[in-house]
């Protein structure tokens, strides 16, 4: 066994135990579906790791986006990411949130995901396998270690660019704004 | 089967041709007001399973071509007449230029959604179709985004690249 | 009674793919039904335009997630069909072989889908795990577990390795050593009758005139199958059967996709025997700058939901002029959902979804 983890839970047990549950919200946003079933069912076991499908964004602190995202879902990744509780990650699957990937000439897909909503890590690939997903979760265990997954402060201090952001692309958005906005310069 | 079917629609309609390029296929170019009375034609003689309405655009020549395809369903007793193998195309032209047509949703039913996705895709207002309301796409396009004259690349370029990460950002 | 707006919206533990439902209902009944699609449009056709014939075939593939080897045998027969190219025959009896894994595979993911939702967990693990054991087989064959890229014009791109037909008759006769363990906890099980029987009942006669293809005629009983109508590749070498049931309930949808699969596995047993030996492909004339006359196409294939179609236009480039891919999911979702779900209680609303089997991407495109 790893002596270091004895020290870790003795100092800040709160925090070993909200990082060996990450439960991931169960929304299907595009062509990653297809490597979702496979890491939750009995193969990959994707609960030794901790994470199981989360049935509500109130119950859920892992988002993760798998595969492209157009500018429909957007809208239903905002909200959804606007209703889980803090602390949240997420996890940007695929290449195509990354530069748009495969469709980075469409009308109606979202490159660089990056400008409307915090990524906290990302993993490439097409489909990338069920191993990369884990890896990515040992990661994030890393991360929070150290302090550095920091995607929902940044979305708090800096809400207003992130919203204008996601009016530039969407249009009026019908929902009121999260955090108070500032009248002056952001 | 496929000759037979060829004269009769040669000797029903005036001005159509017809051609059977393969075996399987047989090809009817028309004009826009005889396309409702042979799609009717063709389901009286048991070419019941409308496959799909399709949509070109041929910029250089100034129209929208409009091409239906339609094929059969066995009979009911599950036998082999010989006639599911064929399939029928039949095409049209309509300018270019405010673009209209009539439904053909009271000779098949199952044609309300391609003609949904042609109107918000290509600019066709079919005339009598009862819900004629965007199906996939959510904001407003001046061009419709499938014609030749709509450039996505330039559209990529003007909407979503102009848009600045949040750090560079003062 | 009140109406109430509900939208069972893209983030549902019922809802497998991107995909939403209004429903108007009233008490726990459903009024009226609209389908919300166009969550997972990218604009592939126009994408196409872009792209030259080549350059095409990793992007084709990506259009149905759960079967994308349907989407790569269809634009290979257009091409073929315009380019006027022939296809070696070892290599007709390596894409049926492949294809029916395929289908194989894609019925034990909707297995996973469907009894998910009813509740049966032990069923859904047990799907999943066999369709692990083929993304196993072709990852040997292509090298990837979901995008293969492996049907090619003029052929397929490379030859069996050694061993892998034994390898397939093992996993194939391991996948097919648990359908009595399938059949006592799932297919002949008292609960599986009470909870599908006369959901979504749809007649022979309405469902010929919405325009449904597939599962969802074969269960009416109608003998609807294009690999016997209009025979490709090599189908019709080898005798089979297309299995159907009467009442066009979902119970009937189900048992029409158990049948399917046992008829896949001797199918490939079959062809396995059969399988002349030869080259796999022709090459491509000028691969580099390859141009196709002028003309128009139409092709069709079955996939494992049902009539796949395929309208491709060229004008005489190197690219294709229009590409329009007729889905079997596009009338089951749109307009055979909307008419099913009437006069349904809210919680039958998945079970007559995820029976139809419809794949949202097919729908977008």
């Amino acid at each position: 066994m790893d002596r270091n983890q004895i020290k870790k839970w003795l100092k800040s047990p709160g925090k070993m135990a909200h990082k060996y549950s990450l439960w991931a919200i169960y929304f299907c946003t595009g062509c990653g579906i297809i490597e979702i079933p496979p890491v939750i069912t009995s193969r990959w076991d994707a609960e030794r790791f901790g994470v199981l499908p989360a049935p509500s964004p109130r119950q859920a602190n892992l988002f993760l986006i798998t595969g492209y995202v157009s500018v429909k879902t957007l809208k239903a990744i905002i909200k959804t990411y606007e209703q889980m509780p803090e602390p949240k990650y997420t996890v940007g699957f695929g290449s195509c949130p990354i530069n748009g990937g495969m469709y980075w000439d469409s009308y109606n897909t979202i490159k660089h995901l990056d400008k409307y909503i915090p990524v906290d890590g990302w993993i490439a690939g097409c489909m990338p396998r069920p191993e990369a997903i884990f890896i990515a979760v040992t990661h994030l265990w890393t991360l929070i270690d150290k302090g550095m997954a920091k995607g929902y402060v940044k979305y708090r201090e800096q809400y207003g660019r992130y919203r204008e952001n996601q009016e530039m692309a969407l249009g009026r958005l019908e929902w009121p704004p999260l955090f108070p906005l500032k009248d002056e310069n952001d | 089967m496929i000759n037979r079917l060829k004269q009769e629609l040669e000797s029903t309609f005036r001005e159509i041709s017809v051609a059977v390029p393969g075996e399987n296929g047989i090809t009817v170019v028309a004009s826009p007001v005889q396309i409702l009375t042979i799609l009717r034609f063709l389901k009286d003689r048991g070419y019941d399973h409308l496959a799909m309405i399709s949509c070109v655009d041929w910029i250089k020549e100034d129209s929208l071509e409009l091409v239906y395809l339609v094929s059969a369903y066995l009979t009911g007793d599950n036998e082999y007449t010989g006639r599911e193998k064929i399939t029928v195309t039949l095409k049209t032209r309509i300018p270019r230029k405010e673009p209209e047509f009539p439904t053909a949703i009271p000779v098949f039913e199952n044609a309300e959604p391609y003609e949904r996705e042609i109107h918000e895709l290509f600019g066709i207002h079919f005339t009598g179709h009862p819900r004629l309301i965007p199906l996939f796409l959510e904001r407003e396009y001046e061009i419709p985004p499938f014609r030749k004259d709509f450039d996505t690349r330039e559209y990529v370029k003007e909407v979503f690249d102009k848009i600045p990460f949040v750090e560079n950002k003062e | 009674m009140r109406e109430l707006e509900l939208y069972f919206g893209p983030q549902h533990m019922g809802m497998v793919g991107n995909f939403s439902i209004t429903l108007k209902v009233e008490g726990d009944r459903v009024v009226e039904a609209v389908s919300n699609p166009g969550y997972l449009h990218r604009g592939f056709e126009k994408l196409m335009e872009y792209r030259t014939w080549i350059q095409n075939f990793p992007i084709v593939c990506r259009m149905n997630v759960v079967e994308p080897d349907s989407m790569e045998m269809i634009y290979a027969m257009g091409v073929e069909k315009l380019a006027k190219l022939e296809v070696p025959e070892r290599a007709h009896y390596i894409r049926s072989i492949y294809l029916e894994l395929a289908r194989v595979g894609s019925h034990l993911f909707g297995l996973w889908a469907y009894s998910n939702m009813l509740g049966f967990d032990t069923v859904a693990q047990w799907a999943m795990y066999h369709r692990d054991l083929i993304l196993d087989l072709f990852e040997e064959l292509t090298g990837g577990r979901v995008y293969h890229i492996y049907i090619w014009p003029g052929g397929v791109r490379r030859d069996f390795p050694k061993g892998f037909k034994d390898k397939i008759v093992t996993t194939l006769h391991s996948i097919g050593g648990c359908v009595p363990d399938y059949n006592n906890t799932f297919f002949e099980n008292r609960m599986f009758y009470k909870r599908t029987e006369g959901i979504g009942k749809i007649s022979q006669k309405e469902a010929m005139e919405l325009g449904a293809v597939g599962q969802v005629l074969r269960a009416t009983g109608m003998k609807h199958d294009i690999r016997k109508t209009e025979p490709y590749a090599a189908y019709d070498k080898v005798p089979w059967d297309v299995p159907t049931r009467e009442n066009g309930d979902a119970c009937s949808r189900v048992l029409v996709i158990r049948d399917e699969m046992i008829e896949s596995v001797h199918m490939i047993f079959k062809l396995l025997d059969n399988m002349p030996e030869g080259p796999v492909y022709n090459r491509v004339p000028n691969p580099l700058k390859w141009t196709i006359p002028k003309g128009d196409a139409w092709v069709r294939i079955e996939s494992s939901r049902g009539e796949l179609g395929l309208y491709l236009v060229s004008d005489g480039g190197d690219k294709p002029y229009r590409a329009h891919f007729r889905t079997p999911s596009y009338p089951h979702g749109l307009i055979i959902l909307e008419k099913l779900l009437e006069n349904a209680s809210i919680a039958d609303v998945g079970n007559i979804m995820i029976s139809l089997y419809v794949v949202a991407p097919e729908i977008d495109r």
